[in-house]
């Protein structure tokens, strides 16, 4: 390495499980990578690990963050490059064992020589407050927080931004995941800025419920390398947010595509 | 030749721990540095017992404790009888075999049931599951692997370099296959077969085909 970079570590975490944390993270790795950046995404979830399988690099883990942490092999060894983006690393999690393997300590040091090389470090986070997450949050210079129009969901985005504050993890982000805009719109979905309301943090995305979602993290694709799918550009977006650059929120109601896909639909039936 | 303060030794049914001297801390280190290099390879065996002749009481009882619950061992905690710190025991001879005859025979752990994600069995010989092995669970053997379901997960055979180890399972779709030092991976538009099958190294390279040709 000719000069050493100084990067961003990111952590993407919410509290509550199953809001899409390892799907964000994903993505937004992908996209800073698509973007030209150097990154490494880090899967913090021990014993539970499933970036990999999101990012469809299951098959070519050797080592992982707790043999690294063990100093059973180089930190460079450890780091799986992705098959389709040069600068996009990944570390995975262990899967044999849990998250006692690793101390905060140890993973400031983990972040802080990653930092050295790459631009950006995204923190996939467990679920939950517990050892996980604390070890999860020890490195991160930026926090962003993904939650979902549910109460339940917004309650545990709320203690965490609480944690992340008492930690000094000042102005964590806010991406809300899998808006229905019909729902909303019928008054069945908490809209936007009631959960802003409550959160009271800068909004950096939203991204709709989309089935591309389900279809690209079952295919091993990040949804962001989707031109076509709302919430590829969506995450694209939040992306771009990220690096400092002022981009519009999406219209999710006047999608020309659902407008067209509408037509066919009345023309087939279907 | 330089005694070692701590030392290892199998007999037919289990395995001593030998002790020079009665300086608790330095036989705590050394336990350590041995424990960390070579846990693996005593995992499984009965613990028959600490022997040293200068060894006082008390610290024989430490290393017990420190045997079961720092590493883990099936260790009786009770009074060593008097005569296994007496008597002096022949030691099993060492017989030599090439490296194609290790995988011939030798100790076998059998699984019984699904090894699910997160799960890992390792052993010092070959290893058959009678059951399905799946993505996330990690099987390690010396030896071979036999998985008499689905082997879904990533199977190490060969561990220490046996390159002479094969897997074999009645449908064959790892993860990932590692014999020896060859890892390899499915490729990405891997096509399932109705077969069992096998992996061994032939000519430098990990070769999977069905061991039932005529099925």
């Amino acid at each position: 390495m000719a000069k050493e970079k100084m990067g961003t570590a990111i952590v993407i975490t919410s509290g509550k499980g199953g809001v899409g944390k390892t799907t964000t993270s994903a993505n937004i790795g992908t996209g800073l990578a698509r973007m030209g950046y150097s990154v490494v995404v880090l899967d913090a979830d021990i014993g539970l690990r499933n970036l990999d399988v999101v990012m469809g690099l299951e098959n070519r883990i050797v080592y992982d963050i707790v043999d690294v942490v063990e100093k059973n092999c180089k930190l460079k060894q450890a780091l799986i490059k992705d098959k389709r983006h040069e600068k996009l690393y990944l570390l995975p999690a262990a899967q044999t064992k849990d998250k006692t393997a690793v101390s905060p300590e140890q993973m400031i040091e983990l972040v802080n020589e990653l930092k050295k090389s790459h631009d950006y470090i995204i923190i996939d986070s467990p679920a939950g407050i517990e050892q996980g997450f604390q070890y999860s949050i020890a490195g991160a210079d930026r926090g962003i927080i993904v939650t979902t129009p549910e109460i339940s969901a917004v309650r545990d985005a709320d203690r965490v931004i609480g944690i992340l504050e008492a930690n000094e993890l000042h102005d964590p982000e806010l991406i809300i995941n899998r808006i229905r805009p019909d729902m909303v719109k019928r008054g069945d979905m908490m809209n936007i800025d009631d959960i802003i309301d409550i959160l009271a943090i800068d909004l950096i995305g939203i991204v709709p419920d989309d089935e591309s979602i389900v279809i690209s993290t079952n295919k091993g694709e990040p949804v962001v390398m989707d031109e076509k799918a709302l919430a590829g550009k969506a995450y694209r977006n939040i992306v771009r947010r990220i690096t400092g650059e002022e981009v519009e929120l999406l219209n999710l109601e006047e999608n020309d595509e659902s407008k067209f896909s509408k037509v066919l639909k009345l023309i087939f039936g279907k | 030749m330089r005694k070692d303060v701590v030392s290892i030794k199998g007999v037919a049914d289990g395995i001593y721990l030998n002790v020079e001297g009665n300086d608790l801390e330095l036989i705590k280190s050394e336990l350590e540095s041995k424990m960390k290099t070579a846990s693996n390879f005593f995992r499984g065996s009965r613990f028959l017992g600490v022997r040293g002749e200068e060894l006082s009481e008390e610290n024989r009882t430490e290393i017990m404790l420190l045997l079961k619950y720092r590493y883990d061992f099936e260790v009786q905690i009770e009074r060593v009888p008097e005569e296994i710190a007496s008597v002096d025991y022949e030691p099993i001879k060492e017989i030599v075999v090439s490296e194609s005859e290790v995988v011939q025979e030798g100790m076998t752990r059998f699984v019984h049931g699904t090894l699910r994600s997160g799960q890992e069995v390792s052993y010092n010989g070959n290893i058959v599951v009678i059951g399905d092995v799946n993505p996330g669970a990690l099987l390690k053997a010396k030896g071979n692997i036999v998985v008499l379901g689905s082997l879904r997960g990533v199977a190490q055979a060969g561990v220490g370099g046996n390159r002479y180890a094969v897997v074999a399972a009645y449908s064959l779709l790892p993860t990932q296959l590692r014999i020896a030092d060859y890892i390899v991976r499915p490729p990405e538009d891997d096509i399932q077969y109705k077969y069992p099958e096998i992996a061994r190294v032939v000519d430098g390279a990990v070769v999977i085909e069905p061991y039932l040709p005529n099925k």
